[in-house]
């Protein structure tokens, strides 16, 4: 079977084209399938044509996955931007359009940011999805409502800690977050990368300290499962979905309406994924607009 | 309790389909708390939280996926443990039905191309967005939000009007299409009548009545309350009106209205003209000279409307049972009543209902009083206190801001209950209940403590409280019509037969000197 790549991350296109990828499959969903890199050990993600561009990503022009034949385990190599799968399928990345994740500017208008918190805020608190960061009224299970207590309970001391510039105190919190919360990537990754997309926007206020970030990227490794870890390293550096570059995008410049369609596709992503992100990225902005300039961390 | 647990190593699931399994985990039979989950540090300390950990658990690794059951004995561990296994076979199998949650219109409208309406409830502020979105995606709306502002409504149905399509709402609570009642609605036979309404229980009463007389419903087009004022301009009456006017099922038309502004009555009745059926007109407190001029039939109350559309329809009226009033059960109330006793208090869930019983007592008494009259001398200034002959529509704004409406949670009509049963000068207290989807379980059932207890009160002050209740449902309804009846008549509350019957028998009770 021959499928080209409609689009697909620079520095992975890059890769491809130098004939230096060697890996196998790691893990095969209805519209992702992931490729663990011999080299580098990283994972790296051919995604359906439904799914937006990404960190370590190619999308292509394919609908569905399960009609391919693919098993986990099968080889995988790469010669001359053609990504070869076993003898099942041949990926062609030629025509690839590049993506690359940049990060737009920390929103300078103040005020419109302000109204744009509450309008997130309102909106997701109308349209999240529940059961992770967004608790649920009526939660079904004891171990659904201690979960959710815990979610609520970290994300405040992290966030407090951060506003204080305790720096020891917010890695712990952050930490205590990692791996915590239902669905493939937990509620607590998930928001978390929305935090770090925001403080990693250049011009952000709120200066997180590479130390910090890197502590949190080398502890996660342990604390949560592989998929989610590379989702959670990747935000560290700024590195995130184009879904939450066209978000941040809006906040940045955008009108009422593109924020709100920019939201809704965040919103959509996975489960209670895209809300549990949206909710970082609250976090993030409340933190800036009330923290930034004056706080920062420090070790203490 | 017992509690088994199963660790699939390297095990990974999307986050979609392990909240599912999740979900379903918990709703097997026997299942007292099941947990789905990635076997993280912290996830393990949940469940050390909660009990739940096991040596195996606490061995799980990041990647490994976690399953544990908890229920009462071994044998229902392990019998759940077999359904959720199930359940993890089922999941590859796309051939079934099963419920999904799209997070937009669009996606939604994505996949599943052969959906033609959308039924939306949101916050009013993001209403009239979410409509557009279905209206933009060639879905039919039924909005049930309100707060949306009217010139977001109008745009809306003006959008629909020029893409051919219903938009039903905003403020819009009722409708059956395709035989399936949507939001509050009741279980009714399939037939030739086509209902469109902009008084949501006012059309469950038609559609419940032209049932009873054996009729039924091709279906029950709902327009939203404001449908009919001068700015809105009836769009999705007369669009509703030309719908059923070209479907070839419908052999009759019903329309069904709060007074309508009279530059867009003479609209709807310019219509009728046009209309190759024959349409019933029930606009309540309406004249009968201008819609019997446009070639309508004029219904003064709801259950004549409903005869007369079972009548155009094609049965025969005299093979109809009517349910005429019971005149020997009105004489036997006015003589247990005092003559103090002149006032009938009516404490309605439905707007229209409580119209409707507002309007027949008005045929008789001046002093009627409302919140929702129309005259304003008699509209209540103090939504606490009756005065007179007062209906109050329990679930207007005024007494729902920040509440249930009282079709759902019935506390608030049960202390006012109690507060009029304590009145020497209330004659009889008129209730509607009402049953069908949406609706509170046991409407009566919730009642009928505050009913004994109103009752004992009169009987040891020495006078006859008559209560009289119409449950308005259908023997399809759930829960069944009969049991809440029989709970009513068991606790000695007179049944009216219908929303018209309960006004007049009400107007009846309290006359005096006839």
């Amino acid at each position: 079977m021959h499928i080209h790549a409609l689009s697909g991350d620079a520095e992975f296109l890059r890769i491809l084209a130098s004939s230096s990828f060697s890996g196998n499959i790691h893990s095969i969903f209805e519209r992702t399938i992931n490729l663990q890199c011999d080299q580098n050990d990283e994972l790296y993600t051919i995604a359906n044509d439904q799914l937006d561009n990404g960190p370590n990503t190619l999308v292509l022009d394919i609908k569905r996955f399960h009609e391919t034949g693919l098993e986990v385990g099968d080889r995988v190599l790469s010669q001359g931007q053609t990504l070869q799968i076993g003898n099942k399928i041949e990926i062609a990345a030629t025509q690839a359009k590049e993506w690359e994740c940049t990060l737009p500017p920390y929103p300078s208008n103040i005020e419109i940011l302000k109204v744009d918190i509450a309008f997130m805020k309102e909106y997701i608190a109308v349209h999240g999805k529940c059961g992770g960061m967004k608790r649920n009224s009526r939660p079904s299970t004891p171990f659904e409502a201690e979960m959710s207590n815990m979610l609520l309970q970290r994300s405040g001391l992290l966030r407090e800690a951060l506003a204080a510039g305790k720096s020891e105190e917010a890695v712990q919190y952050a930490l205590g977050l990692v791996g915590l919360g239902p669905g493939l990537t937990p509620s607590g990754d998930d928001f978390l990368v929305g935090l770090f997309s925001i403080v990693n926007m250049p011009g952000a206020p709120y200066y997180l300290p590479f130390h910090f970030l890197e502590e949190i990227a080398t502890e996660a490794k342990r604390l949560t499962n592989e998929i989610s870890y590379m989702m959670v390293k990747k935000a560290v550096c700024g590195q995130v979905r184009e879904s939450v570059v066209n978000l941040l995008q809006a906040l940045s410049k955008g009108t009422a309406s593109e924020l709100l369609g920019a939201l809704e596709k965040v919103l959509s992503i996975g489960s209670s994924s895209g809300t549990d992100m949206a909710l970082g990225l609250v976090c993030g902005l409340e933190l800036n607009r009330e923290a930034g300039g004056r706080a920062c961390l420090l070790k203490s | 309790m017992s509690i088994k647990v199963v660790i699939k190593e390297s095990t990974y699931f999307d986050s979609v389909s392990l909240m599912s399994l999740s979900t379903k985990a918990n709703q097997i039979e026997g299942v007292e708390q099941a947990v789905i989950a990635m076997g993280t540090e912290m996830n393990k300390e949940v469940l050390r939280n909660v009990g739940l950990i096991t040596p195996e658990l606490e061995a799980a690794k990041t990647s490994d996926l976690m399953i544990v059951v908890k229920a009462a004995t071994d044998e229902l561990c392990e019998s759940a443990y077999v359904g959720i296994e199930e359940l993890f076979t089922k999941k590859g199998d796309t051939k079934g039905k099963s419920e999904i949650k799209y997070a937009t219109i669009d996606s939604a409208a994505k996949s599943i191309p052969e959906a033609n309406l959308a039924v939306i409830s949101v916050n009013g502020a993001f209403a009239a967005r979410e409509a557009r979105k279905a209206l933009e995606n060639d879905l039919h709306v039924m909005l049930f939000s309100d707060n949306v502002s009217i010139e977001d409504e109008i745009a809306l149905k003006q959008f629909a009007h020029e893409k051919g399509l219903l938009m039903m709402g905003p403020d819009c609570g009722t409708a059956i299409i395709g035989n399936v009642a949507l939001c509050f609605g009741n279980a009714v036979r399939k037939g030739n009548i086509g209902i469109v309404g902009a008084s949501g229980t006012g059309s469950q009463e038609v559609s419940v009545r032209i049932h009873d007389f054996g009729g039924g419903i091709t279906q029950l087009i709902g327009t939203g309350g404001r449908d009919l004022s001068e700015q809105v301009g009836g769009i999705m009456m007369l669009d509703g009106m030309k719908a059923l006017d070209e479907d070839e099922a419908t052999k009759v038309i019903v329309l069904i209205s709060k007074p309508p502004a009279p530059s867009v009555e003479e609209k709807v009745l310019a219509q009728i003209k046009n209309c190759k059926k024959p349409v019933v007109v029930y606009f309540i407190g309406g004249e009968e000279t201008a819609v019997v001029a446009a070639g309508g039939h004029f219904a003064k109350t709801t259950k004549e409307a409903a005869l007369k559309a079972v009548v155009l329809a094609g049965a025969n009226e005299d093979e109809l049972n009517k349910r005429p009033l019971n005149w020997p059960l009105i004489e036997e109330v006015r003589a247990k009543l005092t003559p103090e006793q002149k006032y009938i208090r009516g404490l309605f869930c439905g707007g229209t209902l409580c119209d409707e019983a507002m309007y027949l007592a008005m045929d008789t008494y001046e002093d009627v009083y409302s919140n929702i009259q129309k005259k304003p001398e008699y509209k209540l200034k103090n939504l606490h206190e009756s005065i007179a002959h007062t209906f109050l529509d329990m679930g207007d704004d005024d007494f729902t801001n920040g509440k249930p409406h009282p079709m759902i949670d019935p506390s608030t009509r049960i202390a006012r209950f109690l507060q009029e049963a304590k009145d020497p000068s209330v004659g009889v207290i008129v209730m509607d209940f009402i049953l069908g989807f949406g609706s509170h379980e046991d409407p009566v059932g919730v009642m009928l403590p505050a009913i004994i207890e109103a009752k004992q009160l009169a009987e040891k002050e020495g006078r006859h409280l008559e209560i009289l209740g119409y449950v308005m449902g259908t023997d399809l309804d759930s829960p069944k019509f009969e049991d809440q009846v029989q709970k009513l008549m068991d606790a000695g509350v007179t049944i009216a037969s219908s929303s018209t019957n309960a006004g007049l028998l009400a107007r009846e009770f309290v006359a005096k000197g006839v």
